[in-house]
């Protein structure tokens, strides 16, 4: 997969392996998954001891930030969507005023497979590539193609 | 209770805000790159990318970073926006 600026306003990913592609098209949902990973999407800003500030934070600050992730994802769902209309086989265009809410929502999506699978830094950090044939080596294997896809996103941008 | 008289606590607690600054400390996670930590620190703390690279190093030997100390609710909003990037933030007050 490349990644290269078609002009000012917008990023063009290309060659895409149609397996990848479809991580792209569900990134979305996975990253909507709130469920599996809200520990981690949604920590405590303080130790534990700090009871009224935690609690103050989740009624007052954690609703902006599900907003905040919701509204990245929709943008992402959008970019992508008009992918798949166009077909995947085409290359992806992403808008580079879009490309924060995509770093976000691949960050999202990380973090709840990670969460989800009980992923330790060994597991992230193992030299050998995932087991494919089971689910959790799938399930790795997307949280290192994300990682990818921010990299690409970054490197452009620097 | 009337309005200018505080309470003991009220009281410790002005004294404790006063005395003491709140610091913002980034902890370490094995999901976010270091190049998204580096660009986070840069954006939300305005850091040089020098010194936003120390930050995010220091992060990742050390397990944690001091990277900003000073009022209550300015150290909150710094944390808000850290979570926003999904980073692992957490604010303390100063022991004095």
């Amino acid at each position: 997969m490349t990644l290269a600026s078609a002009n000012e306003i917008v990023l063009e990913f290309g060659e895409i392996h149609p397996f990848f592609a479809g991580l792209l098209i569900e990134l979305p949902k996975v990253a909507a998954a709130h469920d599996r990973g809200a520990n981690r999407l949604y920590p405590a800003p303080a130790a534990a001891g700090e009871q009224e500030l935690c609690a103050d934070w989740r009624e007052v600050v954690q609703p902006g930030l599900q907003h905040l992730f919701a509204a990245n994802r929709d943008l992402v769902a959008r970019d992508l969507d008009s992918w798949e209309t166009s077909g995947t086989g085409e290359n992806l265009l992403v808008p580079r005023r879009h490309v924060d809410a995509w770093l976000n929502t691949l960050n999202q999506a990380r973090l709840i497979v990670v969460e989800a699978n009980h992923f330790t830094e060994e597991d992230l950090d193992a030299s050998v590539p995932p087991d494919l044939s089971s689910r959790r080596g799938l399930a790795l294997l997307k949280v290192h193609f994300y990682a990818h896809v921010q990299e690409l996103m970054l490197e452009t941008l620097r | 209770m009337s309005a200018g008289v505080a309470s003991p606590d009220a009281e410790t607690r002005d004294e404790r805000s006063v005395a003491s600054p709140w610091n913002v400390i980034v902890h370490n996670d094995p999901v976010n790159l270091m190049s998204y930590v580096t660009m986070v620190f840069q954006r939300v703390l305005g850091f040089t990318k020098d010194r936003a690279t120390r930050h995010m190093l220091e992060v990742h030997h050390q397990g944690r970073s001091l990277v900003w100390s000073g009022g209550r609710e300015q150290a909150e909003a710094i944390v808000e926006q850290l979570h926003g990037y999904l980073l692992l933030a957490t604010l303390e007050q100063e022991k004095s």
